[in-house]
């Protein structure tokens, strides 16, 4: 292609695009002004209503108020009120009164409508923890509607203001410790950039925090250095990263306590409750008629059930330091007022083993829990049922104390005893030794005396 | 008096690192262990002295083997292979520590170049060297990098039964660190086996028995 062409070509297509230039913009507008359609301006026209509600069954209100304003700036906009209320007939719609029985039973049967079109963040809610306790009948837990206002839901490129977070509907306690800790303080001030719930629990796919290794591997996906941050100063920081939680190092104020946990050694995870057969709580507490907690010989006899009712020895515990609760899980401090001295946990008395627990985890993974006696860290007998648990210091066996007592006292006193002894014969030793050079002398004499003759 | 070469320099050399370092071992471990009754150090300079220290004696371990596997001095080790005659002995020789010593008998045990050690002592170093010290290398190691060598530490029981095992050796050799240095001072002069560990040389009443280097 020659030059002269090719600049034609150029200029002829600028032309073309500069022409056709309106036509894109104003089709745009056209597009964006679109945005809702006749029939749910119509529902609209009713709808957008302060203080439309309905008296249900339960005689809870329920608001039929839709902002307008709010449905255009939401995500729903170009999606028509039908789409969802799709068993809302128009000819009888608000003539007949359709009986509703409270507010959660209509969220239950608006569910389904969500699955139509987000098929995957349904299906990863449905796997998720929140999901398995509305199959369970808890009333509480949450549906989609509970964190997700379908009227009114903004993108979620937009960062929801903090104080908006749904999660907080339901985990207020900790939502207010989250707020005031160090993701919190971030979030208020970088916005996106700092973590929410979201960020560690994931949104659709919630699971128990405290199973396996719960969301550790959430802290060390932002905090990617963390681990060689920590090998350079910690000792055997493999074995703190696998046994300890971060936030008891990390929210310096919390109470922790020794997760005993049920663990199968041969499937490499967590014992879990059958569902539909609970055989934990009541093995527990046949074992701990007295409630005081399971002592040693208890937790053996507890383990051996597990054990005898497999045909295996694959059950074990597997010790876990972890805080006491939620709230405390979000109390992060910043990194400087982090527990990093070692004696916080290394002493006898530290408050880590001050409480401790026995874990199975119920078919969702959430812990249930029954008490046991700290003494059985400190115990031989427990030796063989905690084996896979032991903190420097603060769980030694204390036997192994008194032996070491024994040993030093045999030790000193030993030589000191014989030296004492030796001390009191030093004077029968000299007798015999002088009697032994007098014989040797007169020995010598009489070879002499004789060597003369 | 004779004078016998008894203790070679690598032995001597290993002796005495041994010696600092165990009592090194030994005290950092009863503060980490107790850090309630004794904070010299803070707990991590105690544990990383510790791993160090332990790691030096590993090496000092190797020397000491490979001399008595590489020279004939190995036959001080050998066991007495008849019971009879090796119970015998021991007895003679705990007979002496617990009663002749104190009348002033003499020594049942002659010592040469290659019958350093009395029966008592033979059986003893030889469970102390090939089993009791090896086994505490292996479970300090262990406990070093306790999930580096996760799978060997279940094999064993667990971290507990592992760090059980560990202690009780402390134990032991806490025990072994006063008795070792007062049954070493039963010569014919408190100092006598001292010297000896230092110059090489152990000082023989009477005559010097067969093969051993006299001077």
């Amino acid at each position: 292609m020659g030059k002269t062409t090719w600049n034609f070509c150029r200029k002829s297509l600028l032309v073309i695009g500069v022409a056709l230039l309106p036509y894109f913009v104003v089709g745009t507008v056209h597009a964006e002004e679109e945005g809702l359609s006749t029939e749910t301006k119509a529902c609209l026209k009713c709808h957008d209503k302060q203080g439309e509600e309905k008296i249900l069954d339960n005689k809870e209100k329920l608001s039929l108020h839709v902002s307008t304003k709010a449905f255009e700036e939401s995500e729903h906009r170009k999606t028509d009120c039908e789409d969802c209320h799709s068993d809302i007939d128009a000819k009888n719609h608000g003539k007949v009164k359709k009986p509703i029985e409270s507010k959660r039973a209509y969220s239950l049967s608006m569910k389904d409508s969500c699955r139509e079109c987000h098929k995957k963040p349904f299906k990863v809610y449905e796997d998720g923890l929140h999901a398995a306790l509305v199959k369970a009948g808890d009333e509480k837990a949450p549906l989609c509607s509970d964190c997700h206002n379908s009227h009114t839901l903004r993108s979620v490129k937009i960062a929801t203001p903090i104080e908006e977070t749904p999660c907080a509907n339901c985990h207020e306690d900790i939502f207010k410790a989250y707020a005031r800790d160090v993701h919190g303080l971030e979030r208020a001030v970088k916005g996106k950039a700092a973590p929410i719930c979201g960020t560690c629990h994931k949104t659709h796919d919630v699971k128990a925090a405290s199973f396996g290794d719960g969301i550790k591997d959430n802290c060390l996906g932002c905090h990617k250095k963390a681990t060689a941050q920590h090998k350079d100063w910690l000792p055997n920081a493999a074995r703190h990263f696998e046994a300890i939680s971060c936030p008891v190092c990390h929210s310096p104020d919390a109470k922790r306590r020794v997760n005993l946990r049920l663990y199968d050694n041969a499937a490499k995870k967590q014992l879990t409750e059958k569902t539909g057969v609970p055989r934990f709580e009541k093995r527990a507490k046949a074992a701990d008629l007295s409630n005081i907690g399971l002592d040693e010989m208890a937790l053996w006899s507890l383990l051996t059930e597990f054990n005898r009712e497999s045909g295996t020895q694959n059950a074990v515990l597997r010790g876990r330091l972890e805080v006491r609760s939620g709230v405390e899980a979000h109390q992060i401090s910043e990194k400087s007022k982090a527990v990093k001295d070692c004696d916080t946990c290394h002493r006898p008395g530290a408050e880590a083993f001050q409480s401790v627990t026995l874990t199975i985890a119920d078919p969702d993974g959430r812990p249930i829990r029954h008490g046991v006696q700290k003494d059985v860290l400190n115990s031989l007998t427990a030796m063989e049922s905690i084996r896979g648990f032991y903190a420097i210091g603060s769980t030694r066996i204390k036997l192994l104390d008194y032996a070491l007592l024994a040993v030093l006292l045999a030790g000193i006193g030993g030589p000191l005893g014989h030296m004492t002894i030796k001390w009191l014969f030093r004077k029968a030793r000299e007798r015999r030794l002088t009697a032994q050079v007098d014989t040797r002398t007169m020995a010598g004499d009489r070879r002499h005396d004789e060597a003369s003759k | 008096m004779q004078k016998l070469y008894i203790n070679p320099l690598p032995v001597r050399i290993w002796h005495w690192a041994n010696a600092i370092g165990f009592i090194l071992l030994i005290a950092t471990g009863v503060q980490i262990r107790y850090l309630d009754l004794i904070q010299v150090v803070s707990f991590r300079s105690a544990v990383i002295a510790h791993n160090w220290i332990g790691f030096v004696l590993i090496g000092n371990f190797f020397l000491w083997l490979g001399f008595y596997l590489f020279s004939d001095k190995i036959k001080v080790y050998h066991p007495e292979l008849s019971p009879t005659k090796y119970f015998r002995a021991s007895f003679r020789q705990l007979q002496y520590y617990g009663y002749g010593i104190f009348k002033g008998d003499p020594n049942p045990h002659h010592m040469s170049a290659y019958r350093k050690f009395n029966a008592l002592q033979s059986m003893t170093y030889q469970i102390i060297m090939l089993l009791i010290v090896p086994l505490q290398f292996f479970t300090g190691v262990l406990l070093w990098d306790v999930t580096g060598y996760a799978s060997m530490v279940e094999m064993f029981g667990g971290v507990r039964v592992v760090d059980t095992v560990h202690v009780l050796i402390f134990i032991f050799f806490t025990g072994f660190i006063f008795v070792h240095p007062y049954l070493a001072s039963l010569s014919h002069t408190p100092w006598a086996h001292y010297k000896a560990m230092i110059t090489g040389y152990e000082e023989i009443e009477g005559e010097a028995p067969p093969g051993g280097v006299s001077r």
